[in-house]
C-alpha cells in the first residue's frame, strides 16, 4: 500500500521534472509576452510614461478607419505572399524535376541552388543591394542592355519584384530539396509503367508525378505561406521601406510603429492582428490540404 | 536515332543548368571580388577581377568590428540555445509521449501551440520580459532566451519519434532499477539520434543567422553582437565604403559556407527531415 503510494508520487514528481522546464521556457518566450501584447494592445503609452492609459478598442478602431500605412502594408504583404507561393513552388517544382533525371552534376546543382539559404537574409538584402546599386551599373555598360539601368530599388513597382525576386534567390534552394525528395518517394516503377503506356513527358507530370507530389506540395505552400507573411528582414536591409514607404510590410510597419515612433500601445495592437490573421490563414490552409489530400 | 536525340538533349539540358547555376551564384562571386578590391576599383568596375588583392581590407575590417569577439559571441549563444533546446524538449516530449493522460495532452498543446505565434506579434513585450528577468544585454541571456523559443518545435519533432520507439525498451531497463533520468540518457536518448540531428541542424541554421531577436536583446553594446548584427551595423556606418561592406559580408557568410561545403549532405537531409515533420 505504502510502496504504490510511493511509486504514484514519483512518477508525478518525474512528470514534473521532466516537463517543467520546457514550460517554464516557453511560458517565458511566449504565453507571458502574449497576454502583455493583449494587455498593452488596449492602451496608449510611449513606453517613457510609468503607466500605459487604458483606451479599450481605440487601438483597433484607428488601425482599421483611419490609418493608411496599415492599409498599405497589408496589402504589400498579400500580394507579396500570393507572387511568392506561387513563383517559389512553380520554380522549385520545375528545377526539382530536372534535377530528377539523374544528370552528371545533379549533387553539384543541388549545392548551388541550395547554398543562399544558409545565409542570413538581412546579408542577403545588403549583397543584392550592392548588385543593384554598383554591380548593375557595370553590367548594363559592358552589355549595354536597358534591364541594367532601371532604377531597381528607386521605383515603386520594381523595388516590390526586387525584393521579391531576392527572397526567391534566397530560398528557392530549399523548396527544391524539399521537392527532389519528394520525387525520389515517386517509385520508378510507376514513371516506367506510364511510359510504355505511351504517356507523353507533359502527360506523365500532370498526371502522375504532381498528383503524387501533393504532400511535398503541401508541406512546401505551408512553410511558403507563415514565411512570406512575415517577411522583414530582406526588406530591412534591400529597400528600408523605401522608395516613399512604398515596400513596407506589416511586420516591418509594426516594427516601425513600435521601435521607431515609440507607439507601444498602437504597435502591439497591429501585432495582435498579425497574429489573428496568421492563425486564420494557417487554419484555412491546414483543413483545405488535409481535405484535398485524402481525396487524391 | 532515338537514344542519341535522348542523350544529345541529356547533355545540352545539363549544359543550360550548368551555366543557370553559375548565375545563379554570380552575385556572391561579385561579392568576393569586390571584397579584395581597393575603393576606386569597385567604384570603376565592378565586374572586373581585382587587381591587385587588396587584403588590408580583411584586416581593417577584422580589427574594427572584433571578428574573433564576435565569433565567439555567435558561438555561445548558439551553442548554449541548442544544449538548452535538446535537453529540456528531449525529456518533456519523452514524458508526454509516454504518459496517457489528459494534463499530459494538455501540456503538450501548450508546448505546440506557440508555433502558430508570429515572432514580431509579441517582439516588444518579449524585450520587456527579457529586461525584468536580466536576460537582455547578454550573450547568455540571450542563449538562454533561444530556449523556450525552439522548443515547440523541436518538442514536436521528439514527440513524435518518441511514439515510435517500443515502451518494452523503457520497461526492461525500469525494472533493472535505474532512475529516470538516468533510463532516458542511458536508453532512449541514444535512439533519438537522427532526430536530435535534424533538430541541432534547423536549429544552428535559424541561431546562426538570426537577426530581428539578437536585434532587440544584444545589439546595445559592441562586446555583444553577432555577426550578422556587426554587418548590418557596419553597412549602416560605412553605405558609400562598398568595399569594407563587401568585406564584412564575406566575413559573416564565410563560416556558414565552409561548413556547408564539409556537411552538405546532412546539412540538406536535416533540413527535408525537419520540413517534413515540422
Amino acid at each position: 500500500m505504502l510502496k504504490t503510494l510511493g511509486r504514484r508520487w514519483r512518477e508525478k514528481l518525474d512528470f514534473g521534472l521532466f516537463t517543467l522546464p520546457v514550460l517554464i521556457c516557453i511560458a517565458v518566450a511566449f504565453y507571458i509576452p502574449f497576454v502583455m501584447t493583449i494587455r498593452y494592445s488596449m492602451t496608449k503609452w510611449n513606453g517613457i510614461s510609468k503607466h500605459p492609459k487604458f483606451v479599450g478598442l481605440d487601438n483597433f478602431q484607428q488601425i482599421f478607419t483611419g490609418d493608411s500605412n496599415f492599409a498599405n502594408s497589408a496589402w504589400f504583404t498579400i500580394k507579396y505572399a500570393l507572387l511568392y507561393i506561387v513563383i517559389v513552388n512553380v520554380l522549385a517544382i520545375l528545377l526539382a524535376v530536372l534535377l530528377d533525371m539523374k544528370l552528371k552534376s545533379t549533387s553539384w546543382l543541388r549545392a548551388a541552388f541550395f547554398i543562399p539559404y544558409i545565409l542570413s537574409l538581412v546579408i542577403v538584402g545588403f549583397i543584392w543591394k550592392f548588385i543593384f546599386m554598383q554591380g548593375f551599373n557595370s553590367l548594363g555598360e559592358s552589355t549595354g542592355w536597358s534591364f541594367f539601368g532601371l532604377s531597381w530599388l528607386g521605383t515603386p513597382g520594381l523595388a516590390f519584384i526586387s525584393i521579391l525576386g531576392v527572397s526567391i534567390w534566397q530560398s528557392i534552394g530549399f523548396y527544391l530539396v524539399i521537392y527532389i525528395a519528394g520525387l525520389q518517394s515517386v517509385p520508378d516503377d510507376l514513371k516506367e509503367a506510364a511510359t510504355v503506356d505511351g504517356a507523353g513527358a507533359m502527360r506523365r507530370f500532370f498526371s502522375i508525378t504532381l498528383p503524387l507530389l501533393a504532400p511535398s506540395i503541401t508541406i512546401s505552400v505551408f512553410m511558403a505561406l507563415t514565411n512570406s507573411i512575415k517577411v522583414f528582414d530582406v526588406i530591412l536591409s534591400l529597400t528600408g521601406g523605401g522608395p516613399g514607404g512604398t515596400t513596407y510590410s506589416i511586420a516591418y510597419d509594426i516594427y516601425r510603429d513600435t521601435f521607431q515612433n515609440n507607439l507601444y500601445g498602437y504597435g502591439t495592437a497591429k501585432a495582435l492582428i498579425l497574429f489573428v490573421a496568421v492563425l486564420v490563414v494557417t487554419i484555412i490552409q491546414l483543413t483545405v490540404f488535409k481535405r484535398r489530400e485524402v481525396e487524391a | 536515332m532515338k537514344t542519341n536525340n535522348n542523350k544529345a538533349g541529356r547533355i545540352i539540358l545539363e549544359v543550360v543548368l550548368v551555366i543557370l547555376s553559375l548565375l545563379f551564384l554570380y552575385p556572391l562571386f561579385l561579392t568576393i571580388i569586390n571584397s579584395l578590391k581597393s575603393f576606386s576599383e569597385v567604384m570603376t568596375d565592378v565586374i572586373a577581377l581585382p587587381k591587385h588583392l587588396a587584403l588590408s581590407n580583411y584586416s581593417y575590417v577584422w580589427k574594427f568590428i572584433n571578428y574573433p569577439r564576435l565569433f565567439l559571441n555567435n558561438f555561445i549563444i548558439t551553442g548554449l540555445g541548442l544544449l538548452g533546446i535538446v535537453f529540456i524538449s528531449s525529456i518533456a516530449a519523452y514524458k508526454l509521449a509516454r504518459t496517457k493522460s489528459r494534463l499530459s495532452g494538455i501540456i503538450y498543446f501548450l508546448c505546440i501551440m506557440p508555433m502558430l505565434i508570429p515572432f514580431q506579434s509579441i517582439m516588444l513585450t518579449v524585450l520587456q520580459t527579457a529586461k525584468n528577468l536580466n536576460l537582455s544585454g547578454s550573450t547568455w541571456g540571450l542563449g538562454l532566451l533561444y530556449w523556450g523559443f525552439g522548443a515547440p518545435l523541436a518538442v514536436f519533432i521528439y514527440h513524435g519519434f518518441v511514439k515510435g520507439i517500443p515502451t518494452e525498451i523503457d520497461e526492461s531497463a525500469t525494472i533493472d532499477g535505474a532512475s529516470s533520468f538516468r533510463l532516458f540518457f542511458s536508453v532512449i536518448f541514444p535512439l533519438l539520434k537522427s532526430v536530435t540531428t535534424t533538430i541541432v541542424i534547423i536549429d544552428v541554421m535559424w541561431i546562426w543567422n538570426d537577426f530581428l531577436l539578437p536585434l532587440l536583446m544584444v545589439n546595445g553594446s559592441p562586446d555583444t553582437k553577432t555577426l550578422t548584427l556587426a554587418a548590418y551595423t557596419f553597412v549602416g556606418q560605412y553605405t558609400s565604403d562598398w568595399q569594407y561592406a563587401m568585406t564584412a559580408m564575406v566575413m559573416a557568410v564565410l563560416p556558414s559556407i565552409i561548413v556547408f561545403i564539409f556537411l552538405q549532405k546532412y546539412i540538406v537531409k536535416g533540413v527535408v527531415a525537419g520540413a517534413v515533420k515540422g
